[in-house]
């Protein structure tokens, strides 16, 4: 194998500063709110014979995860308006085309090692569906926790913008068990989303992991949905 | 016929005018009101005729009439006796049989309009209502038959309101709170198993005496009563905050009277007024005396199962977070295994690129 090899690439600049700062932020305060959530649901008893303020205290972790459960929600300014702005922060999930399906059973099965390659995207469909599945999951905590969070005074306006949240499913505790189960649902994602990330960036060397840090692809073959830049 | 006021009935029984007003502000604080609007509760009480109360049992237990006459200010038998003209209640009367089901009709005819429908006990619906029969008529009946000519409507206790135990899964027999069924009327929800006696006087009294419904949120609960999470209220709650939890029933921290949260407490997810008003005049409520909060006040509560933990249990499983790790770490795994065959395959693709 040689060291110093000659390839053809080509660069395609996708993700805006606004969509690179959001997914940082985003991945953060997801591990600090699934790390509290959890406390929040089994905490950790203080042992003492006293109530005094500690590392432990419940008080702190449901803190520090509403803290951080608002700047998630702040951030979300962000990818909005890289939405707007730059075409490369808007990779849907085109199921309105017929091309979509094979594309994504080509990527399936190739995913499944029964094909030795598939063609190249700058977002496959697949990863395209599971992050549009991403953000459905975020919406459902979003709705969940406000529903929760400003229940403590339902009259007030908070309370009437997501108290309805709690009448769907029924009871406020379903409320806390669907908020539970998703953010597991997201941790799930997480690890699939790092490992095909990673794996990305080992079998075809296309710049999968850097791209969230400098925005660009910088791509051996012609992407089939190169289109969705222009 | 002219019926009494309030104030009527006090002269009456032949009570002073200071005891009169002693009752009107022992009123108006049970209304959850605040003191400056005494004057109106005085002025309502002398001159607004004693309510008609119809109070009519459907599927339940009578456990909120057991709470009910153990209200202490006012006391039931104030209420029953001088207060509210009850006119006809399943429980409660001392007739029976035919002339008192007659009574009912005469009590509908001759205050239709102006009575007020008090209902215990959810409507069962299923082989068309057959499950939940009175005087040979079911009790979807005999609720449409009141209901129609009611000036309001309160639904007393989680049944009356959403359908109470029988509806716990499967509900055979099809029980629901009577919402639906009282021609699209508004329903004052008074939730609770039983609710707190004060609170049912206190609900009943406004009514009574303002003649509108008390402020509702919007599962029509009386504000005044259903505002609060009993958590935000609960005098365990600087427990909760420093990380001071009971972990069983029998260890230090529950002999402390520490918070039962970890005991799976509904306390975070429930609104009702044990925290500040308390059970038998402040006596004590359920958290008080050690045991963690069912929820019995919130819809569904009966399939939240098990009271005693945060999180439900699927067998020998575990419950979410051990099915949530197991998950986490089957994923790890299979994407390690998928990597090794990632490599394998790239490895052979290479291979064969190189001889072409």
């Amino acid at each position: 194998m040689k060291a110093v090899k000659e390839v053809k690439r080509k660069e395609y600049y996708i993700f805006s500063p606004f969509l690179r700062i959001f997914h940082w932020i985003m991945a953060s305060q997801i591990v600090i709110l699934f790390i509290t959530g959890l406390l929040i649901t089994k905490p950790m008893n203080v042992s003492t014979t006293e109530p005094f303020f500690t590392i432990t205290s419940m008080d702190l972790v449901r803190d520090i995860h509403f803290t951080s459960a608002f700047i998630l929600c702040a951030s979300l300014i962000l990818r909005v308006y890289g939405f707007i702005v730059n075409k490369g922060d808007r990779l849907f999930p085109r199921v309105w085309e017929g091309h979509f399906y094979e594309e994504t059973v080509d990527v399936a099965l190739h995913y499944m090692l029964l094909k030795p390659h598939h063609a190249s995207f700058l977002r496959n469909p697949l990863a395209r569906m599971s992050y549009a599945a991403l953000y459905v999951l975020l919406a459902i905590e979003i709705l969940t926790g406000f529903a929760m969070y400003f229940m403590t005074s339902p009259s007030t306006t908070g309370g009437l913008l997501f108290g309805w949240v709690n009448m769907i499913l029924g009871s406020e505790m379903m409320t806390h068990y669907v908020h539970h189960y998703v953010a597991w649902f997201i941790i799930l994602f997480a690890i699939g989303h790092m490992y095909m990330v990673v794996r990305a960036e080992f079998m075809e060397g296309e710049s999968e992991v850097s791209s969230m840090f400098s925005g660009k692809k910088i791509l051996a073959h012609t992407p089939k949905d190169a289109n969705e830049l222009d | 016929m002219k019926r009494d006021s309030l104030w009527e009935a006090y002269l009456k029984r032949g009570m002073s005018r200071r005891s009169f007003l002693k009752g009107c502000v022992a009123l108006t604080s049970l209304m959850g009101l605040s003191t400056d609007m005494l004057s109106k509760v005085v002025e309502a009480a002398e001159k607004k005729p004693l309510p008609v109360v119809i109070w009519i049992h459907g599927h339940e237990c009578t456990g909120c009439d057991e709470s009910f006459i153990r209200s202490a200010s006012p006391l039931a038998s104030d209420v029953v006796l001088t207060t509210i003209a009850l006119e006809y209640d399943h429980l409660l009367s001392a007739a029976c049989g035919e002339p008192f089901e007659k009574h009912l009709d005469d009590t509908i005819n001759k205050y239709n309009g102006n009575y007020i429908l008090a209902v215990e006990g959810a409507v069962a619906t299923k082989e068309s209502g057959i499950h939940c029969m009175s005087g040979g008529h079911t009790f979807l009946h005999t609720l449409q038959k009141a209901a129609k000519g009611a000036a309001a409507i309160i639904a007393y206790g989680s049944c009356a309101a959403y359908g109470g135990i029988q509806a716990a899964k499967p509900n055979p027999t099809g029980s629901a709170g009577i919402s639906h069924f009282v021609g699209g009327k508004t329903v004052v929800n008074v939730p609770g198993c039983p609710p707190i006696p004060e609170v049912m006087t206190g609900v009943v009294m406004h009514v009574a005496l303002f003649g509108t419904l008390p402020p509702l949120d919007g599962d029509n609960r009386p504000k005044q009563f259903y505002g609060n999470r009993i958590h935000d209220t609960c005098y365990r709650r600087p427990f909760f905050d420093a990380g001071m939890f009971a972990e069983t029933f029998d260890d230090a921290g529950s002999k402390a009277g520490w918070c039962l949260y970890k005991l799976g407490c509904r306390g975070p997810e429930t609104y009702n007024s044990c925290g500040n008003l308390r059970w038998w005049q402040g006596m004590s409520y359920p958290i008080q005396s050690g045991a963690p909060c069912i929820g019995c006040s919130n819809k569904n509560f009966w399939d939240e199962a098990p009271f005693t933990d945060r999180l439900p249990k699927y067998g020998k499983i575990g419950d979410a977070d051990k099915i949530g790790v197991g998950l986490g770490v089957l994923t790890a795994a299979g994407v390690g295994a998928h990597a090794v065959a990632s490599i394998i395959q790239r490895n052979k693709r290479d291979d064969l690129t190189k001889e072409e």
